[in-house]
């Protein structure tokens, strides 16, 4: 075997050492998102700051609004006196939930007639409105059949009832929260962006400052080239898949909760997907500018499609397709059953076959265009 | 005799339509310094990257170094070394790191390559700066980094493309030194110039242009076969007095030095002659003396002849 890869990591590892800001930034960049996502991604709403316009004054609907602020998920900030003033705490955001009351609420309840409340709802953030509007509707609901109940035994039929009691059980993530599922996902948004940009800038990088040719006119055949070049990232990405475990434990807590072994065996089809699309970038690249800018652009897509923000059910057929071609999707499930559900080998079989299959056609393309463009 | 260390026979390549170097035969023999000239994009670079075994011709043979381009691509780049103008260097590696690095790339085994690092090192004058990064280094020095880097496996064959571009005259003379110090040695230099002092420092020449070989031959042939001859006149009207001998058809070239005037005469007319008939009167010069010719003179004629016979063929 030819020593020429090892030389070639070598002299990468050389000036890794002394580009100290590329190092800082490969050990900052995941301390720095695990913290930003850890924090700021929190589709949990709650405190939402909720008015009340109170027509009746009752007893009755003083209690809905009780029991709503009881909730958690709705704060009253204020009472209003009109929908002009509802509009207005809307605009300015003082307020994002309204609750009408309207009058004689409490005694058409007394009569046994059936009552309306009205909810008016800030749109212009989709996610609170599902919400605000579930939890508003079950509490209706609860506090419907509730009354139903009393009457039904103060009329003194059977013994009163609930007909179906529907009983939650969260498996996984009890306590339903986004860190726990945000920090695993985050393992392989931060692999996607290193390990692409590293890739595609460190073989740029030769290309603008001409070494490139003087590697082309030697020896060293492309694929040595390669492989000793992508070596030493192979070993940051593990490293960066370890601070993020790490730090996700220690600040938010999150659990690990199936084999590590597994996870960074598997993880090295997913690190050599992205450096295949890092390869890629480099053919088509003149500047390490330009490959920055390609690295870009293909992360967008992986953290919107590939299920790490938005459930990969939710977005529409045709991104679905595309979002199965990307690595991180399939990498996604895989990091996500391991951690969070223990998952074994055999549960994740079907996702690793996807991304090996990808990874084949990403080296088959990119060794294409790299004996085309480097030769 | 052996083998020469590269020989051609009517090699050509092919870009599309545009021919970039036309039926290009040549021998070079060992320890020979053979110079490359020809104005830009006349197909210098094509031809070496051939020789280099990373471009296929589009026909044509050529064996460098006993081994095919075409079929053993990969034993002739063992054997050579190269070196361009822009001395890719690794900027961020120590002088002494970026030798290592080629020594292992090119194969040099690693206890022989540590020796040999040295010994470049001490060869080029490099052993005080070998610790220094080599992107703070000035042009001259980084020129002898990458001249160091280009044999640090000992290749028996050199290509050097403008080795010498944007480096100060001093630097450039020791660089000369090096390389006739190579040659004396045994390694055989295949180089590229736009200067015309480097040109007469070389063995031989081949004139490069549109992608055809125009000449080939020692510095002394190539002057000779041109039949050119040169005198140097002192006028107070060098102006006039050089459109009027540009205007006859025995002149081949004229340059301005000043207020003295460089005469260059076809056919081997002496330019004497001809100055004593152009220039009468008032325009007459106070002296004139004949001078040599080079290789710059060769050059520019033969350049100039093909543009003209060109333009014709398109006038036609």
């Amino acid at each position: 075997m030819s020593l020429r890869p090892f030389v070639v990591a070598w002299k990468e590892l050389l000036q890794l050492r002394r580009d100290r800001m590329t190092l800082a930034m490969m050990v900052a960049l995941p301390l720095l998102q695990l913290l930003l996502f850890g924090y700021a991604i929190n589709t949990d709403v709650r405190h939402m700051p909720t008015i009340v316009y109170d027509q009746d004054r009752s007893a009755e609907s003083r209690d809905f609004a009780a029991s709503m602020a009881a909730t958690g998920f709705y704060d009253l900030v204020g009472h209003v006196s009109g929908y002009a003033e509802i509009e207005q705490a809307l605009r300015r955001g003082d307020a994002r939930v309204a609750l009408v009351v309207p009058p004689h609420y409490g005694e058409k309840l007394a009569a046994g007639k059936p009552a309306r409340l009205q909810l008016i709802i800030d749109g212009s953030d989709p996610q609170t409105v599902a919400s605000a509007t579930n939890t508003a509707t079950g509490m209706a609901l609860a506090r419907s059949s509730e009354l139903m109940l009393q009457k039904l035994a103060a009329s003194g039929s059977a013994a009163p009832f609930q007909p179906i009691e529907l009983e939650p059980a969260t498996w996984y993530n009890p306590e339903a929260r986004t860190t726990v599922y945000v920090v695993p996902g985050l393992v392989g948004v931060i692999l996607t962006m290193t390990m692409v940009m590293l890739t595609a800038m460190a073989i740029a990088r030769e290309r603008e400052r001409g070494t490139l040719e003087q590697l082309i006119v030697s020896p060293v055949r492309p694929v040595e080239l390669v492989v000793g070049k992508i070596a030493p990232y192979v070993i940051m990405g593990y490293v960066q898949m370890t601070i993020v475990l790490l730090a996700g434990r220690w600040i938010f807590h999150v659990p690990f909760l199936g084999s590590l072994s597994l996870l960074y065996a598997v993880s090295f089809v997913f690190i050599a997907a992205n450096l295949a699309v890092g390869l890629f970038f480099s053919t088509v690249a003149r500047t390490q500018q330009q490959a920055m800018q390609m690295s870009f652009f293909f992360l967008l897509p992986n953290i919107l499609l590939s299920g790490f923000m938005f459930p990969f059910e939710g977005i529409p057929r045709p991104a679905q397709v595309l979002a199965q071609a990307l690595p991180l999707t399939h990498f996604m499930r895989i990091v996500r059953a391991i951690a969070l559900k223990s998952g074994g080998f055999e549960d994740v079989y079907g996702e690793l076959v996807w991304l090996t299959a990808i990874l084949g056609v990403l080296i088959l393309v990119s060794s294409l265009r790299l004996r085309k463009k480097l030769l | 005799m052996t083998e020469p260390v590269i020989v051609t026979q009517g090699l050509s390549r092919h870009f599309g339509s545009l021919v970039a170097v036309r039926d290009v035969s040549l021998e070079v023999h060992k320890g020979e310094i053979f110079g490359v000239l020809g104005p830009n994009g006349a197909g210098k670079s094509t031809t070496i990257r051939m020789l280099c075994g990373i471009l296929d011709p589009t026909s044509g043979e050529g064996r460098v170094v006993g081994y095919d381009i075409r079929r053993d691509a990969e034993r002739v780049k063992e054997r050579i070394g190269y070196m361009t103008q822009r001395f890719s260097l690794y900027e961020d590696l120590t002088v002494e790191e970026n030798l290592k690095f080629y020594a292992g790339i090119y194969g040099v085994p690693l206890g022989r390559g540590a020796k040999r690092v040295r010994e470049v090192l001490e060869r080029t004058g490099l052993l005080g700066r070998r610790g220094q990064l080599a992107g703070t280094l000035s042009g001259g020095w980084k020129q002898r980094v990458a001249l160091a880097s280009a044999t640090i496996h000992e290749p028996p064959l050199l290509f050097l493309d403008e080795p010498t571009a944007g480096v100060d005259p001093v630097s450039r003379r020791e660089f000369w030194e090096q390389i006739h110090r190579l040659a004396h040695e045994g390694t055989t230099v295949l180089l590229t110039t736009h200067y015309m002092d480097e040109a007469e420092r070389c063995h031989r020449l081949a004139f490069i242009f549109r992608g055809t070989v125009l000449d080939i031959g020692t510095p002394d042939e190539i002057v000779a076969r041109r039949r050119l001859r040169g005198a140097e006149l002192e006028s107070e009207h060098a102006q006039e007095a050089a459109d009027r001998l540009r205007a006859d058809s025995e002149v081949d070239e004229v340059a301005h030095y000043g207020n003295v005037l460089r005469v260059v005469t076809r056919n081997d007319v002496a330019p004497e002659i001809v100055i004593a008939r152009v220039l009468t009167g008032s325009l007459a010069p106070r002296s004139v003396r004949p001078v040599r010719v080079g290789v710059e003179d060769a050059f520019v004629s033969m350049v100039r002849a093909e543009a003209d016979a060109e333009a014709q063929r398109a006038a036609s």
